[in-house]
């Protein structure tokens, strides 16, 4: 009875989703279940978590890089960091990239996005060949703007004299070599930024903008009170995309500049390149790794809680 | 009902983590050759480009080496333009090749990896100029030498013969700048360099401190005390070059290519750098007429530098070490070593060989055949720590194009020189 019973009851539906209820979907339980968390963290053990022990380790070490003597310094690696001017111009140089490609990637992203968000003829292809080039490798890119640049053979050179400029060295002076790795940067990445804002426009409801037409607000009010607000989710996930991307910056300025002349386009990262297999020094190249880290972390965490709190007060 | 779910998904789970196992291990598998499978497999890391025509002849003497014994396989490895980094990366991983390129460091910083070959049939032969750079106190040398590197400052014979140059009279700086001088008012471009292959520039300051300093000086520079002012006396001359315009306007993204052309069409008369660049300038025009000469000295009679060119050592941990130090004896037979040295255009490392040294046998026959001019050893392999090397480069380049003052360059070599120490 009590079986002919239970089969005579329909299962529970959620209402009105014509989806099983959640007391109705068997329930994953024991220890077996936790087996399934195993993979992740292995992947993420053996990837990330072992590497970043491991550089913590080294810069602790004099380690030259490829011998199999290390000693332990203690902190020595990282008191040296304060003394060091290349250090100082790199991490300003990593500051300049990250804020300057962000800043450029906004601007230039949310512009495109606005301007894709309508329905005019030949946006979807478009919008393809602007995130193109994220699709390419940043080495490949360099190398196209390396060879645009170049003093001999470079097509900005061709243009400069066609309009009776003269021949000129873009990648020798260092303030106009790092503009240019920071517009090249950009546009590559652009992209990411007008899809995310794209995504952001198109989850705006059009209410908005009828009731803001409705009251004779003109485009820029309503950009500036419907629009900009409206997108500050898409705002901070594209401002922290953009800016760990800029901060961690690497293929282009190798390909670029190789961190020149002298050492006045370093950033960070390709510093850390050039002490751990230029100099031999392992450690403080190491030491230099994990100060990036935590500057990048605490960036990160400070910005996405000041835009999060923004995003939160305007709700 | 219940604990058969859990079992089931047990099952599951467990299927999952021993999947994910075998994919995280399977990039672990044996990837050496060793000895056990019937053939051996030896790897030789060899610092030639694919498309370098030495290589080619390397591998056609490897065939022959493959016929004459069947079951040793010698993997020819072409070099990346990140040669160092690589081979260090190998080494710190114990990922080590069985033989390979040392590239100008088998005693200061190889042999600590590498077999001692001062017992291999062969040694006897070995070419006693290249002892200072390539064997230790106990007479113990690691790597067979291809070619003697022997270099100076490479020109364009026929551009300064057009502007009434004499190479053999530029024997100090005064007058090695006046020629300087002399070019830049005849249009062409002085002195070549590059700081995008950027050893060009670090060969400048390493050929310059090779013969600038006394031998207390340089003994000061072994002892831990890196002589400021003398280092300064370098770079000034660098600085002061700068400042006259004598280097070539494209020096931020010129490439090697770049460079060896412009020496074979005639537009630059100066490079430093080893003969290697001759061989390139040779692909853009063959009937080119190059050579080079001795550097000026602050410190007495022009020099040449030179040490280790071309070796090769085998890995002291290699499973396959009795194969590949017998390739290596073939390598350095007469007729097989003769034939390498002559695909570099150098002077074979071996006395028992002989190559053609085709255009430069000019030079050679002038300033290295009389015996009268002192070969140095490169400043830095002898005189400076390891790994300073990079830094020298760096601040050579920051000179060059007007970035750093001597000054300031000098203070980073000896913050380098300290830390390496």
């Amino acid at each position: 009875m009590t079986t002919t019973a239970a089969r005579a009851v329909p299962k529970a539906k959620r209402p009105g989703t014509g989806m099983p209820s959640r007391s109705s979907i068997p329930r994953f339980a024991g220890r077996g279940l936790n087996l399934l968390y195993v993979p992740a963290l292995a992947v993420l053990g053996v990837f990330t978590l072992w590497p970043l022990v491991n550089g913590v380790m080294l810069s602790l070490s004099n380690w030259d890089g490829y011998s199999p003597e290390r000693s332990f310094v203690g902190v020595e690696n990282y008191l040296r960091l304060f003394d060091d001017p290349n250090f100082r111009t790199a991490l300003g140089n990593t500051f300049i990239y990250g804020v300057g490609s962000t800043i450029l990637q906004q601007i230039i992203g949310l512009g495109l996005a606005v301007a894709l968000d309508r329905s005019v003829r030949g946006r979807n292809a478009a919008r393809a060949i602007i995130y193109l080039p994220v699709l390419v490798s940043p080495v490949v890119m360099g190398t196209m703007y390396y060879l645009f640049l170049s003093y001999n053979s470079g097509g900005l050179n061709d243009l400069v004299i066609a309009l009776g400029g003269e021949r000129t060295a873009w990648l020798s002076d260092s303030g106009a070599a790092i503009a240019l790795i920071v517009l090249v940067n950009s546009l590559q990445f652009v992209g990411i930024s007008m899809v995310i804002y794209l995504a952001g426009l198109q989850s705006i409801p059009t209410v908005y903008y009828e009731a803001a037409r409705l009251d004779g607000a003109n485009a820029v009010q309503t950009f500036r009170h419907i629009t900009v607000p409206m997108l500050q989710p898409a705002f901070a996930t594209s401002v922290v995309l953009n800016l760990i991307g800029g901060m961690k910056l690497f293929d282009v300025i190798q390909v670029l500049t190789a961190g020149g002349p002298g050492y006045s386009t370093h950033s960070v990262s390709t510093l850390i390149a050039k002490m751990y297999f230029g100099s031999q020094r392992a450690g403080y190249a190491s030491a230099m790794g994990v100060v990036l880290f935590l500057i990048i972390a605490v960036f990160t965490l400070v910005l996405n809680t000041m835009l999060n709190r923004r995003r939160l007060e305007q709700m | 009902m219940m604990s058969s779910m859990t079992a089931k998904h047990s099952t599951a789970a467990l299927a999952i983590v021993a999947t994910a196992a075998i994919a995280l291990t399977g990039c672990s598998g044996d990837a050496g050759g060793g000895e056990g499978g019937g053939e051996v497999k030896i790897e030789m890391q060899t610092n030639f480009g694919s498309t370098d025509p030495s290589l080619k002849v390397l591998q056609k003497i490897t065939d022959a080496y493959e016929k004459d014994n069947a079951g040793v396989k010698i993997d020819l490895v072409p070099s990346t333009d990140t040669y160092e980094a690589d081979i260090k990366v190998r080494l710190s991983s114990n990922d080590i090749p069985d033989i390979w390129a040392t590239h100008g460091w088998s005693l200061l910083r190889y042999s600590q990896f590498l077999e001692p070959l001062n017992e291999q049939p062969w040694a006897k032969d070995f070419n006693e100029a290249l002892a200072p750079a390539m064997e230790n106190a106990d007479g113990q040398f690691f790597a067979l030498p291809i070619d003697t590197d022997v270099a100076g400052i490479v020109y364009n014979r026929t551009v300064l013969k057009d502007a009434g140059i004499d190479p053999t009279q530029l024997e100090d700086w005064d007058r090695f700048e006046a020629a300087l001088k002399t070019l830049k008012d005849a249009g062409i471009t002085p002195i070549s360099s590059s700081g995008k292959d950027s050893w060009f520039a670090g060969n400048i300051a390493d050929f310059l401190g090779s013969g600038d300093f006394s031998d207390s000086e340089l003994e000061g520079f072994k002892d831990g005390t890196f002589d400021e002012k003398g280092y300064t006396r370098i770079l000034d001359h660098v600085a002061s070059w700068q400042k006259e315009g004598w280097f070539n306007p494209d020096y931020s993204s010129a490439t090697t290519d770049d460079l060896g052309r412009s020496l074979a069409e005639g537009k630059t008369a100066f490079v430093f750098v080893q003969n290697y660049l001759v061989a390139t300038a040779l692909g853009f025009d063959p009937d080119a007429d190059l050579g080079y000469m001795p550097i000026p000295s602050e410190n007495g009679e022009p020099f040449l530098v030179g040490g280790e060119g071309r070796a090769y050592g085998v890995s002291k941990t290699s499973p396959n070490k009795k194969q590949a130090l017998d390739y290596l004896a073939y390598l350095a037979e007469p007729d097989n070593l003769s034939e390498l040295a002559g695909s570099i255009g150098g002077i074979p490392g071996l006395t028992n060989a002989t190559s053609d040294l085709g255009i430069l046998t000019a030079s050679y026959d002038a300033f290295v055949e009389p015996g009268e001019l002192p070969l140095k050893p490169y400043f830095d392999r002898v005189y400076l720590p390891n790994g300073i090397w990079d830094t020298m480069v760096t601040t050579t380049d920051g000179v060059i194009t007007g970035q750093m003052t001597p000054a300031d360059a000098v203070k980073q070599m000896k913050s380098s020189y300290d830390s390496l120490r």
